[in-house]
């Protein structure tokens, strides 16, 4: 507790709050941008760190990632771009209701729910780091591969009216994950003779070009900016953060379910913030009375996306700050950044520099608080640009930014034109009702699903049934019946509708794109 | 514009496409490279013929609405390409500032005639956008942009 409170009262300087101002507001510009992500805003900002002293340089970190997670949402909201890979899932209504001309309810919406969510995230981490870690270390291949198993079930609310589509979506984003070389055997696979698709194509690549290229086009073809003159901000902005504060606490179940989702999979190394918000919003979608609403401007979509994704960032540093496994891919840099400065993560991070540790866990929680603020400003003042320039500087610039932003990711042109192509295709899948959410969700999973069972044949290559080691301990078996659970609650509802056993809700039904 | 296209018929014709590209290069893979995505071909390739077989039984929809101009369409996919193509021969810098401003001046042209003082108007606002990220991408975030054949 002194140690706390030490830590508290080590961070309450002016030096301290100007730096977590600054950290937020960088990482939310850099978030904002397509393309550039949080491991990006990190390592970028990461020399700027250099000079300062071990637990400033931290306190900076923590405010860079948080603000960079949480900016991701703009662009999501105002343009149907995510901006970080964690936020794909706030597309989904964000952009139907900034179309609807509730562009600031939903980045309101957001910000109260980002804020809620790394509050909460911050308050895990300091209370349940140690118990929390321990889970941690039980994850071994077999359970990644039913962890990245029960991800893929959520292709059936991520697709578009059809299943079976959806998990074509599915099978073409697993099979764009296993191009290059393999994580387990060593071989290039698929690059057809090009030594630039070695590196396998980048999951932030086909985001962009999934996500981003078809909305151009598409913008293009209509002449119309990223939001109609409906999209302008409709009464006051107070009103709608009133609006929606009042929404969020009246009902909090989805906040708190949200966290919680977002908390548990944080823990998890390897599964990373990039599957949360997506769990979280199909957890949303499952429990809610209207599900029908999602992906029309459901604003609990977004609630439940945000609040999830930032409790992913401390939630990450349970695993990083007990045992020295990164949870996410930003974490590597902190983890990086606790060497530099002689600290081991462990249980001596707690107790001999117990301090710094806290103060730098302390300090996330008060980004979280600024970025009520930033946001909210901030927000209007993206808001108002998106609204206010005209449509034929708008799409420029997005597709100026949108190539710099996947050049930087490797200084690779090829990157460049494999963003392009499959944004070309993907507008003309998204025809034929194959969503980008599903292909990119395979991409994510694929890579997850492949190393779990690769490794777990090649750990009972000696068993007389290899494959029942799939199945070979408790918790395994526990995310299996997950699994199995998860596809019957998917499925039995359409059976059920189809034999006439139950009445049919809504025929028309439409599901995110 | 509406086309009309069994949008069934044409997923699961994707599908197999797709899959029979990826099918046959398997030189020099062992095993474990090969299982993963070996099984997951199998699984596209069944749902890709279920896809089929329910184009013919009970299609979802036999056309599809592309929204807008279908030239403006294809003309932007081409833009996007022309200009991925004159990054690597002329640079970032210069095909960033031929595309952009052609691209303004096309898509201002939906509006109705641009005239050429509201051209000239134009081009310190593109030159300063265009040189503000040009210099925050390679001063501050330490990117080399391709610079084609001013290298």
């Amino acid at each position: 507790m002194d140690m706390l409170l030490e830590a508290l009262f080590s961070i309450l300087t002016l030096k301290g709050l100007v730096t977590i101002l600054c950290g937020v507001t960088a990482g939310l510009f850099i978030g904002a941008l397509p393309g550039l992500t949080a491991t990006m805003a990190l390592a970028v900002l990461l020399p700027f760190t250099f000079t300062m002293s071990p637990l400033q340089g931290l306190i900076a970190l923590g405010a860079v990632y948080m603000g960079a997670i949480y900016g991701g949402a703009f662009t999501a909201i105002l343009i149907n771009t995510p901006g970080t890979p964690s936020s794909i899932a706030t597309t989904f209504d964000g952009y139907p209701m900034a179309r609807q001309g509730r562009a600031y309810e939903a980045l309101a919406a957001a910000t109260i729910a980002s804020v809620v969510g790394g509050i909460i995230g911050v308050t895990f981490l300091l209370l349940l780091a140690p118990p929390l870690a321990r889970l941690a270390v039980v994850f071994g291949p077999a359970e990644m591969f039913w962890v990245a198993l029960l991800g893929l079930t959520l292709v059936a609310s991520l697709s578009s009216g059809s299943l079976l589509k959806g998990l074509l979506g599915g099978c073409i984003g697993m099979l764009l994950s296993t191009v290059g070389v393999s994580p387990i055997g060593g071989e290039t696979r698929f690059i057809f003779g090009i030594p630039a698709l070695q590196g396998g194509i980048e999951l932030i690549v086909a985001l962009i070009g999934l996500f981003v290229i078809p909305e151009l086009i598409s913008m293009a073809a209509q002449g119309r900016g990223a939001l109609p003159e409906s999209g302008k901000l409709q009464g006051g902005a107070g009103s709608a953060i009133m609006r929606m504060g009042r929404h969020i606490f009246g009902k909090p179940v989805n906040l708190i379910r949200s966290c919680i989702i977002g908390q548990l999979i944080a823990i998890i190394p390897g599964a990373g913030g990039n599957v949360t918000s997506l769990v979280a919003y199909n957890e949303a979608r499952r429990f809610s009375k209207d599900p029908s609403s999602f992906g029309k401007g459901n604003v609990d979509g977004v609630i439940a996306s945000e609040s999830s994704n930032n409790v992913m960032v401390a939630g990450s540093m349970v695993p990083l700050l007990t045992l020295g496994i990164p949870g996410a891919p930003p974490d590597a840099i902190i983890l990086g950044v606790l060497l530099m400065h002689g600290l081991r993560p462990g249980l001596d991070l707690f107790t001999e520099t117990g301090v710094l540790t806290n103060g730098f866990i302390l300090s996330m929680g008060f980004a979280s608080m600024f970025l009520l603020p930033v946001g909210l400003l901030g927000g209007r003042l993206i808001h108002r640009v998106v609204v206010k320039t005209p449509f034929y500087f708008l799409l420029p610039s997005i597709a100026m930014v949108t190539i710099l932003g996947t050049y930087a990711l490797r200084n690779s042109m090829t990157d460049v034109f494999i963003m392009l192509l499959l944004g070309s295709v993907g507008y003309f899948l998204r025809l034929i009702g194959i969503q980008a959410a599903p292909i990119v969700l395979g991409m994510i999973l694929g890579v997850i699903a492949e190393k779990g069972y690769v490794q777990t044949m090649l750990t009972a290559v000696v068993d007389p049934v290899p494959w029942l080691r799939l199945f070979a301990n408790p918790l395994s078996i526990v995310l299996a019946c997950l699994v199995a659970l998860s596809v019957a609650t998917t499925l039995l509802p359409g059976w059920l509708e189809r034999s006439g056993r139950m009445a049919k809700v809504d025929p028309d039904e439409e599901k995110p794109s | 514009m509406t086309l009309r296209l069994n949008t069934d018929f044409a997923a699961g014709l994707f599908g197999l496409l797709f899959a029979a590209i990826l099918w046959f290069p398997r030189e020099g893979m062992g095993r474990l490279s090969i299982i993963f995505p070996r099984a997951i071909l199998v699984i596209m390739v069944a749902l890709s013929l279920a896809l089929i077989v329910k184009a013919f039984i009970k299609p979802a929809a036999r056309q599809v609405e592309i929204e807008g101009d279908p030239r403006r369409l294809v003309i932007m996919i081409v833009v996007l390409f022309a200009w991925w193509y004159a990054i690597g021969v002329l640079g970032f810098l210069v095909a960033t500032a031929i595309v952009f401003f052609g691209l303004t001046w096309y898509l201002a042209h939906i509006e109705g005639p641009v005239p050429v003082r509201r051209l000239a108007q134009w081009a310190p606002i593109v030159a300063v956008l265009i040189g503000a990220f040009y210099l925050a991408f390679t001063e501050v975030l330490s990117v080399r942009l391709p610079s084609g054949i001013w290298s």
